[in-house]
């Protein structure tokens, strides 16, 4: 029988569901930041004419 | 069916709208109450009793920070100032990252109530109670602001005075937040933010449906390129310019620290995760999900820029001014010119499409140019200081079908209701645990919950006040973000010193505090720096000193940290 999640102490450390470690979630929020950057930045090249830009 | 139209003097707002409008708020408010029922202890009633899932954590946080304002006025930002408004959130993941190292697993195991109660525990009560005190003036402010936008749609859409529309707005959220607590607060806001996707999507939808039958999405968005509106990234770096790549990624990251690091609102979300990691993975699911959504929001914005090459728009969207306007001694010329740059420009952006040749890019440039110029001259001869934040509201409103209207109202509804119960909550929070505890030293659990409650009900009030000043301020996202701004600095310097300067002592925070605080302002009386560097400035001065005076001025006996 699993344990009421709400009688554990509030400040138990879990690991995270994927990716193994925090540490390995945290580079892929990065990863995935930059990669939003570089697709904003192709965005704005593709539909503004070179003219104005 | 669509609808007669505001500006045709028509019934903006049918039966099936009320239904729908009405109905969702019903099943909001009774779903919130209704899973907050037993929340009769002061820490269920302030902190869910520490039980909350990340997703309804995270969707409460976004719901919090999302408000109507997001889709009042960002829409009307993209319209008018293309789309680098997006780059301001570039900073947003990073903060989270960080916060999640630090802020999250402090708190969790400092075991408060509020962020300034563990000040309160690694200085004393002075640095707590000077902290307190700017978050309760900084987002005293922005409650009524935030409650001002939805009065801006309702007095506009149903016809009620924004007066009234402030008090109606105050009675609901006030009425659900005092009786349920943080966790109707989560649980409606959870509804709320599933209901605001839906009308994003239906809102670009609709957006594209109306465009004419020869112009297509791809049209719609090569119009809004050569207009400069999809400038989503801007490298160019400028002390002044509030929005480019490093403006966004910097003075971004500093104030998404403060807000979500040091602001209750977002503090008081993630306290009531059941576990660190609960905690995490809602400012995490945060970092995800709110740059595609800002992204979004503002891309409709530049559809409907695009929308209205094709359905001429009145020359100004707020219907007073533009009253005001057709009533003037020169509404004629205005007008005809207006007519003029419309059709010319309509005609340069077909012709554009066609031939897609530079001749006519700096054709349709031109005529964009005098449509800008004559709603500029249209807005000064009128003194309409917010034209932005009508523009999103006039195009539901006239392009929307009978019942969708009362969608789109209700998800505006939606975003107001959460950002002012989440902020009446941590208001209310702070008030009665950093400021009335501590000197009830023998106050019981009941005495506190009632006192928890008075509180609320006095921050709803209070914003409804201040809601009456709020239309005077120009930009409403821009306004809110400006106030915070003045105050987060000194209070993320605060923490950073709290967090990683073992050596700093409470009279050291406490003078920091205040140094960064004048820094701040006097960066916005006397200097032209863009608001989103307030913080990294505050936060910088706020460290210096307080360095400085830990170091000349040693820990007295009475630094020791207070009792909570």
């Amino acid at each position: 029988m699993q344990p009421d999640e709400r009688l554990r102490p509030h400040s138990v450390d879990d690991p995270p569901p994927f990716l193994g470690t925090w540490n390995n979630v945290y580079l892929a929020i990065v990863l995935y930041l930059a990669l939003l950057i570089a697709a904003f930045g192709w965005f704005t090249l593709a539909f503004t004419p070179v003219v104005i830009r | 069916m669509v609808h007669p139209g505001l500006y045709a003097g028509g019934d903006p707002v049918t039966t099936l709208d009320w239904v729908v409008l009405v109905g969702w708020l019903l099943v909001t408010i009774v779903y919130g109450l209704y899973k907050a029922r037993g929340s009769n202890t002061t820490q269920a009633y302030l902190l869910a009793g520490k039980s909350m899932p990340w997703y309804a954590i995270g969707l409460s946080i976004m719901a919090t920070q999302a408000s109507a304002i997001t889709f009042i006025s960002t829409t009307g930002q993209s319209y008018v100032d293309g789309m680098r408004f997006v780059q301001f959130y570039f900073g947003l993941p990073l903060a989270m990252v960080i916060l999640s190292m630090t802020a999250v697993p402090i708190f969790h195991r400092a075991d408060v109530y509020t962020a300034y109660e563990y000040l309160g525990q690694r200085f004393d009560r002075r640095a707590r109670t000077l902290v307190s005190l700017l978050f309760l003036v900084s987002r005293g402010l922005g409650a009524g602001v935030a409650l001002y936008a939805p009065a801006v749609v309702l007095s506009v859409a149903l016809g009620f005075s924004e007066r009234w529309t402030t008090i109606l707005m105050g009675v609901l959220v006030v009425g659900y937040t005092t009786m349920g607590g943080v966790k109707a607060v989560t649980w409606s806001d959870v509804q709320q933010m599933l209901l605001i996707f839906g009308g994003l999507v239906t809102a670009l939808f609709l957006a594209v449906w109306n465009l004419p039958a020869d112009i297509g999405l791809g049209d719609a968005v090569s119009i809004a390129g050569a207009a400069g509106r999809l400038n989503a990234i801007v490298t160019t770096f400028d002390w002044d310019d509030r929005y480019n790549v490093w403006s966004g990624l910097i003075g971004g990251m500093f104030l998404a620290l403060a807000y979500f690091g040091t602001d209750q609102s977002q503090v008081q979300r993630y306290l009531t995760g059941r576990s660190i990691a609960q905690s995490r993975l809602s400012l995490l699911f945060n970092a995800m999900a709110k740059i595609p959504m800002q992204f979004f929001v503002l891309f409709i914005g530049t559809v409907v820029f695009a929308y209205y090459h094709f359905e001429k728009p009145p020359v100004l969207f707020q219907p007073a001014d533009q009253r005001k306007l057709e009533a003037g001694a020169e509404a004629g010329a205005m007008t005809g010119r207006f007519d003029r740059a419309f059709t010319e420009r309509r005609d340069a952006a077909r012709t554009w499409l066609k031939s897609r040749s530079e001749a006519d890019l700096a054709r349709y440039r031109a005529t964009q140019k005098e449509v800008d110029a004559t709603r500029a001259a249209a807005m000064k001869q009128t003194g309409a200081a917010a034209d932005t934040n009508y523009i999103f509201l006039h195009f539901v409103t006239t392009t929307m079908p009978p019942g969708l209207v009362g969608l789109m109202i209700a998800v505006i509804f939606a975003a107001a209701m959460s950002t002012i119960s989440g902020e009446v909550n941590s208001l209310a929070t702070v008030t009665i645990m950093d400021l009335y505890r501590p000197f009830q030293a023998n106050a019981g659990d009941a005495h506190l919950l009632l006192a928890s409650r008075v509180a609320t009900m006095f921050w709803g009030t209070y914003a409804v006040v201040f809601a009456g000043f709020a239309g005077r301020l120009g930009s409403l996202i821009e306004a809110v973000n400006i106030v915070g701004s003045l105050f987060y600095g000194g209070m993320l310097g605060a923490f950073v010193v709290a967090f990683f300067m073992p050596r700093v002592t409470s009279a050291g925070a406490f003078w920091g505090v205040l140094a960064g605080e004048a820094a701040i302002f006097y960066c916005f009386l006397a200097t032209k720096i863009s608001f989103l560097w307030y913080n990294v400035i505050g936060a910088l001065v706020v460290i210096a000193v307080a360095v400085a005076v830990s170091a000349v001025a040693p820990a007295k006996a009475t630094d020791t940290p207070s009792a909570s």
